[in-house]
Order: structure tokens, then C-alpha cells, then sequence
């Protein structure tokens, strides 16, 4: 165990020595981080929890309804009504609508907090006073509270007050109508007459539910506890463990070019006549490559937490994705060195998987926003599996049971890589 | 019975092309080699010099065949008989990018070494290899020369019984050259290191060796001391007339052999463009005959017959070059 130690140790050195490797290890990674992230609206904007509306109406009153939504909660962020031209915000894929079904799936996902469904009618129905029925989606625990729901019913509170009050006003002006004489006609001409007034009280009145003087505020507390609801993705919430995965990938593949160097310069070999074993070298360079990786994590994510991201409430779920997908990534490196030839080669290869697997996986956006095709080929990426571990703690408030399923198949990948890397590794 | 440091007996190494046949690198070689003496594998490049000694020590498994290294045997306890030996690869094994101190230390860790003994060891090997003035210098600032005594001075490290060294001395300059042949010889003179040296040059393997073993085409086709190898080709000394670019006929050839006194064989090696500017190489006409000086006579006017015109003429008391001449039809370059 002394001697991998020993050439794990030896490695870096040599790694740390060439000042080229600097510039990749901490600058590049460090503004490409501040870039993506900033440009994906950073980090240090107010919180807010993200709401699915399926507006099937699309009528202007369907509009206010969400618009009293928000005012009930300012907190609340509607999607996809606030959706951003890339639908970063919201996360939605862009190349389809946003439909009950799969608004549905992100509420059992936990991708969204809560769902509302306006149906095709809504508008007609309200002028008309008929009554309509308005779906409601949610996760939450009814014996706890449900701010989205409390939101909701304030505004329909609100359409309801003001349809009350137009039929009161309707109702009042009917009775107007019994009494009246040749001397004192009808307050309403005709039947469209009443309907212009009724819904003009019904305008005045919602105006004036709108401007009621008590209100609530509602602020997202930035340290919640475990059962944190869902709030809208930050850019640097994104761009750390996204940028961090990829420059993990050009880190540690990029020691393939380095691991045939050694073999080229004899240094592979001339270990290979000292008195160890095999599997004592493999396992140094294998330790080399891991903390490297480590190491290339750990600055993107100080990055990240000195600029202030959130990254959830569970340090060791993070901790756990970034040594599986590490691990998994050194598994791979070892096993690509088995087939490697020349250094051409080898940095070629390198370059390409990482500007490759990256993206696919979501390290550069949001993997729900790519469309369906790409997602299913991104699931080839182990980048995906490490980013669905990172998103469920930073933006769900997951722990170590939600990035299991992900670090299950992080740690397969590796356990087949490295089954082929032993193998067929060369030392000549 | 001799104390032997290295017996390898009937090592053979093969390697499959990629269209399916095998390719025979070395076929058959067996080594016997006494403590604390100088062992020369001597052959052209490609002989299987590289490989047999890569078999020795370690490196790659035999096809066929052993090699037991102090009594341990190398395919079934290779860390004892790794433990017994330091090896000095061709290449420059080392971290250009750290200094002769750093090498030095990470591999004595991994021969074992720690703490005080390390240190101790480490400065004993740059003293002896002179450059502890230089220690802490990064390597890719060091000459060719230096390189390569670094590359040695790791072999050294852990005070192995033996050492193997691969063409220790390629590309580098005569100075340094002369120095770590210099250094080979106190390895052995004294602390009695066994040294199995490869190199196809043949002043080297003269200089150096105890014993001697001319390798070509993966086969020891003579082995023995110098004096024992050169009484193959006899009292024959060996006339080199270079011809230069001129033609020279079989015929020619057969009326040396025939014509001259106490010729016993006349062979011709052709001119070649041989280097990076382009420049040919010289002909020239090899003659082995008993008192070549008195045969000189006849063999240049055979020579001037053909109208061919003499360049020089050199004449060299037997050596390994004659040896490996006689035996192969080639010279040691080819």
C-alpha cells in the first residue's frame, strides 16, 4: 500500500511540475464556471419555487388568474409563462409544449412544486357565471400547509369575490326592475345591457380585491431544511457541478496522452523491473488519476461557494456523486489506455469524449431542456448520472437516498471499466 | 560448481503479427553468467539483445524457457529476483520534468528505501555518478551525458548484486562516453558487481568483458572470452581496402581468395547512403588471410587488375568484429 501511495504521490508531482497543467487545472475551469454560470442569470438572484400552469384557455382571464396567483405568492415562479427564451428557468424541453401529461411527470419528479391546469372555457365560463372546475397537482403534504395551494385559493378568492359581487350587483339591479314605472324606467335597457353592467362590477370589483390592503409576504428562507421545496435553477447552481464534471473528464482523460508518454520514455517499464507487482503500479496510477480528479472538483466547487451557491443541505450526497463519477471516469481512462497507440492519439481521444459526454450529459444546460432523442442518448454519459445526483440535492433538496440510483450506475460503469483497464493493460 | 548470478536457460520469445504468423524475436538463449563479472550481449541492432534482457529481468513473460536471477527465479518468484538486480534501460527512464534528487528518491522508495538510509544513498549514487553539484537541477537542463548517468545511478540505488545495462552509451558524445565505460569498470572492480552489458559496438564489448555472447538473429552463435572467440577465426588478420563507390564483381572476389598468399575468405560490403546529409558510405573489399602483411602484395594487385582504384588500405589484428565477420558474413553495423 506504501509503494501506490508513493507512486500516486510521484505522479501528481510530476503532473504539478509541468505549469501548462496549472492552466488547465484551476484557471480555465474557474472562468469557464463564472462564464456559464452568469450567463445563466448567476446565482445571487432572490429564490423562487417553481409552479407548472397548463393554461388549455389561453383567454385574457386566464391570465389574470395566474397574475393573481403571483400576487397572492410573489414567490412563485409560473412556468412555462415565465419562461425564458431557452426555458432555462423552467427547464422545460424546447422542442415541444408543456402538456398535463408531462407537467404531471414533473410534479411526481419533483421538477416543479405544484401544478395548475386552466381549462379550455375558463374565460366563458367566468363572463357567463357558469361553474368550472380548476386542477390542482401537488406532492405536498396537505397537513403541513401548501403555500402554492394557499396562493391559489386567494386568487380564486379573488375571481370568486368579484363574480359575487357582479351577480349581487345584477340581482340588485333586477330588483330595480320589478319596481319599475313609465315615470322611472328600467335601470337596464335590455338583456346585453345588464350583462355590460354585471361585468363591469365584476371589473370594479376585482380592482378592488386587488388593492386590499392586508397581504402576506411570503420570502424562501436560503437554508431549509431537508424537506426543501423546489425552487428555480440558478446559473451557478448549474455551472459548478456542470463545468466541474467536464474539466474532471479533461483532467483525468487527459492523462492518457501522459500514461503513453511513460510508456514511450521506458519510465512504465523500467517500474515494471523494480520489485512490485502489478497491480501496486496499476493501483498508484489509478490513485493519481482519482485525486486529480478530486482535486478538480474541489476547486470548481470552492469557486462556487465563494461566490455564494447554494448547493443544497447535504454536503455528503455531493461528496458521494463527485467520487463515483471520479471514479468512474479513471475507470474509463485506465480502460481506454489499453488500446491507446501513440500520443496523437491519445489526446485526440481525450478531447473528444470530454467535449462529447459533457454536453449530452447536461453539464453545459439543463438535461430536461434538451429534446427527447438527446436525452436518451445523454444517459450514455456518465455526466448525466453525476448531474441528475448533483440536480437532486442543489435544486430539490435531496439527500443520499435521492443520488443513490445515479452513483448505482456510476459505480457498474466503473466496476466494467476498470474489469477491462486490469486486463488489458500494458506495462511494455 | 561455478557460482553462477545468472542462468537463463532456453528462452524463447515469440510475438504474433497481426495477419495471424509468429515472429520469433529470440530463439533459444542460453546465459550463464559468474558474480562479479562483466557479461557482453554483442550483436547488431535488432539481434534480440533488448529482449533477452527485457526476459531477464522481468519485463516480459518468456514463451518458453527461465531465467534464474541469484538462485530465484524470475517467472515464479520475480520480486526476489527483482530485488537482486538494478537495471540501466537504452532509454532515458526517467522524469525530465524533476530534478537527478527527486528521481532518485522516488525510486529508491519503491526499491524499499526510506528516511536517513534513503538520503544516504541517494547522495552516495550522485557523488559517485559527480553530479551532486547538479542534484536539484531539473533534468530537461541536463546533457545527454548527464541523463545517462542518472539513468544509471538508479540502477544503483538499492545495492543490487547485479546490473543489467542496455546500450548504456548510445548518443552520446566520446567524452561522455569514455566516462561511463569508466564507471562500468568500477562497478565491477569495486564492489564486485555482476554486469550483464548489451551493445553492438565492438571496442565496447572488448574493453569491458570478462565473457562475451554474439547474438544474431535471436540465436548465441558464439560465446566465450576474447581470446577464446577470436582463436575461431585463427591467426587471421583482417585488410580493409576501401573502393568507394566503384563496382566490385564476384569474380573479383574469387581471384583474391585464389591468387593471394595465405587469403582464407574475401567478402564485399557495398557502399550506402547512409547518413542525414546523404553522404555514401565507402565500399569496401574485407580480407581474412594468415600474415596479412605478407598477402598485401598480391591482394592489391589483384585489385588494381580490375581497374579498380584503392581509397585505403587498413590492416587489423583478429577482433569480436572479425569473429562476428567470420561467423555471420556481415559486418556488426549491418
Amino acid at each position: 500500500m506504501r509503494h501506490i501511495f508513493t507512486i500516486a504521490r510521484h505522479d501528481l508531482q510530476v503532473f504539478f511540475a509541468d505549469r501548462a497543467n496549472w492552466f488547465g487545472l484551476v484557471l480555465m475551469p474557474i472562468m469557464l464556471t463564472l462564464i456559464v454560470g452568469g450567463a445563466f442569470g448567476g446565482g445571487s438572484g432572490e429564490l423562487r419555487l417553481r409552479v407548472d400552469v397548463v393554461d388549455q384557455d389561453g383567454s385574457p382571464a386566464a391570465a389574470d388568474l395566474v397574475a393573481a396567483i403571483g400576487r397572492a405568492n410573489p414567490t412563485l415562479y409560473f412556468c412555462p409563462q415565465q419562461a425564458t427564451a431557452d426555458r432555462f428557468n423552467c427547464e422545460i424541453a424546447v422542442d415541444k409544449p408543456l402538456d398535463v401529461a408531462t407537467a404531471q411527470e414533473r410534479v411526481r419528479r419533483g421538477d416543479t412544486n405544484a401544478l395548475i391546469v386552466i381549462p379550455a372555457g375558463y374565460g366563458a365560463a367566468l363572463q357567463t357565471f357558469q361553474p368550472l372546475t380548476i386542477a390542482y397537482y401537488s406532492l405536498a403534504d396537505v397537513t403541513t400547509g401548501d403555500i402554492v395551494a394557499a396562493a391559489l385559493d386567494a386568487a380564486i378568492a379573488q375571481v370568486n369575490g368579484a363574480v359575487v359581487a357582479a351577480q349581487v350587483g345584477g340581482t340588485v339591479g333586477d330588483t330595480f326592475h320589478r319596481g319599475a314605472t313609465a315615470a322611472n324606467p328600467s335601470i337596464f335597457r335590455d338583456a346585453a345591457d345588464r350583462q355590460a353592467f354585471t361585468q363591469q362590477v365584476a371589473a370594479r370589483a376585482d380592482a378592488l380585491l386587488q388593492a386590499q390592503p392586508l397581504t402576506v409576504t411570503y420570502t424562501i428562507a436560503q437554508l431549509r431544511p431537508q424537506e426543501r421545496p423546489l425552487v428555480t435553477t440558478q446559473g451557478f447552481g448549474q455551472s459548478v457541478p456542470g463545468m466541474g464534471s467536464m474539466f474532471v473528464m479533461f483532467t483525468v482523460l487527459g492523462m492518457l496522452p501522459i500514461i503513453n508518454k511513460e510508456r514511450k520514455q521506458w519510465t512504465l517499464q523500467r517500474l515494471v523491473t523494480l520489485p512490485l507487482r502489478p497491480a501496486v503500479i496499476l493501483g498508484g496510477k489509478v490513485l493519481a488519476l482519482f485525486t486529480l480528479g478530486m482535486i478538480q472538483f474541489a476547486i470548481v466547487f470552492g469557486v462556487g461557494v465563494a461566490i455564494g451557491t447554494d448547493f443544497g443541505s447535504a454536503p455528503a450526497a455531493i461528496l458521494l456523486v463527485m467520487l463515483a463519477f471520479t471514479l468512474c471516469i479513471t475507470a474509463l481512462t485506465i480502460a481506454l489506455a489499453t488500446r491507446i497507440r501513440s500520443e496523437d492519439q491519445a489526446n485526440g481521444l481525450s478531447f473528444l469524449l470530454a467535449m462529447v459526454l459533457a454536453p449530452i450529459g447536461g453539464a453545459w444546460w439543463p438535461f430536461e431542456i434538451m429534446p427527447e432523442v438527446m436525452q436518451m442518448i445523454g444517459r450514455l454519459s456518465p455526466v448525466s448520472w453525476a448531474m441528475e445526483g448533483f440536480r437532486q440535492v442543489i435544486f430539490f433538496g435531496g439527500g443520499l437516498a435521492e443520488v443513490l440510483p445515479g452513483v448505482g450506475v456510476l459505480l457498474a460503469a466503473a466496476a466494467v471499466f476498470f474489469i477491462i483497464g486490469v486486463r488489458g493493460f500494458r506495462y511494455e | 560448481m561455478p557460482d553462477w548470478m545468472v542462468e537463463a536457460t532456453g528462452l524463447v520469445k515469440t510475438y504474433q503479427r497481426r495477419d495471424g504468423s509468429t515472429v520469433a524475436a529470440v530463439q533459444g538463449i542460453d546465459l550463464h553468467i559468474r558474480r562479479g563479472e562483466i557479461f557482453s550481449l554483442l550483436g547488431p541492432n535488432g539481434a534480440g539483445k533488448t529482449t533477452t534482457i527485457a526476459m531477464i529481468s522481468g519485463l516480459i513473460a518468456p514463451t518458453r524457457g527461465d531465467a534464474k536471477i541469484g538462485g530465484h527465479s524470475i517467472t515464479r518468484e520475480p520480486l526476489a529476483a527483482k530485488r537482486l538486480m538494478g537495471v540501466v534501460p537504452q532509454e532515458i527512464a526517467l522524469y525530465l520534468e524533476l530534478s537527478a534528487r527527486q528521481n532518485l528518491e522516488f525510486f529508491g522508495r519503491l526499491y524499499g528505501l526510506s528516511g536517513r538510509e534513503l538520503g544516504r544513498r541517494v547522495d552516495e549514487v550522485l557523488d559517485f555518478i559527480d553530479l551532486t553539484e547538479r542534484q536539484r537541477d531539473r533534468l530537461d537542463t541536463f546533457s545527454g551525458g548527464m541523463k545517462r548517468r542518472v539513468n544509471i545511478g538508479v540502477g544503483l540505488l538499492h545495492r543490487p548484486q547485479m546490473v543489467y545495462m542496455d546500450e548504456p552509451t548510445v548518443g552520446i558524445d566520446p567524452q561522455n562516453r569514455r566516462r561511463i565505460l569508466d564507471t562500468v569498470k568500477r562497478l565491477r572492480d569495486e564492489y564486485s558487481l555482476t554486469i550483464l552489458y548489451t551493445t553492438h559496438l565492438m571496442e565496447e564489448a572488448q574493453e569491458l568483458s570478462d565473457q562475451v555472447a554474439i547474438v544474431d538473429q535471436g540465436r548465441i552463435i558464439a560465446r566465450g572470452s576474447q581470446g577464446e572467440l577470436t582463436q575461431q577465426v585463427g591467426e587471421q588478420d583482417r585488410l580493409i581496402f576501401t573502393v568507394g563507390q566503384q563496382k566490385v564483381e564476384e569474380a573479383l572476389l574469387r581471384r583474391i581468395e585464389q591468387s593471394a598468399e595465405g587469403v582464407t575468405r574475401a567478402l564485399y560490403d557495398a557502399p550506402a547512403v547512409g547518413d542525414a546529409d546523404g553522404a555514401a558510405t565507402a565500399g569496401t573489399i574485407t580480407v581474412f588471410a594468415r600474415r596479412g602483411r605478407r598477402a598485401l602484395p598480391g591482394i592489391i594487385l589483384a585489385i588494381n587488375d580490375a581497374s579498380l582504384e584503392i581509397g585505403s588500405v587498413e590492416v587489423r589484428e583478429p577482433d569480436l568484429e572479425a569473429v562476428f565477420l567470420h561467423l555471420t558474413g556481415r559486418a556488426l553495423r549491418d
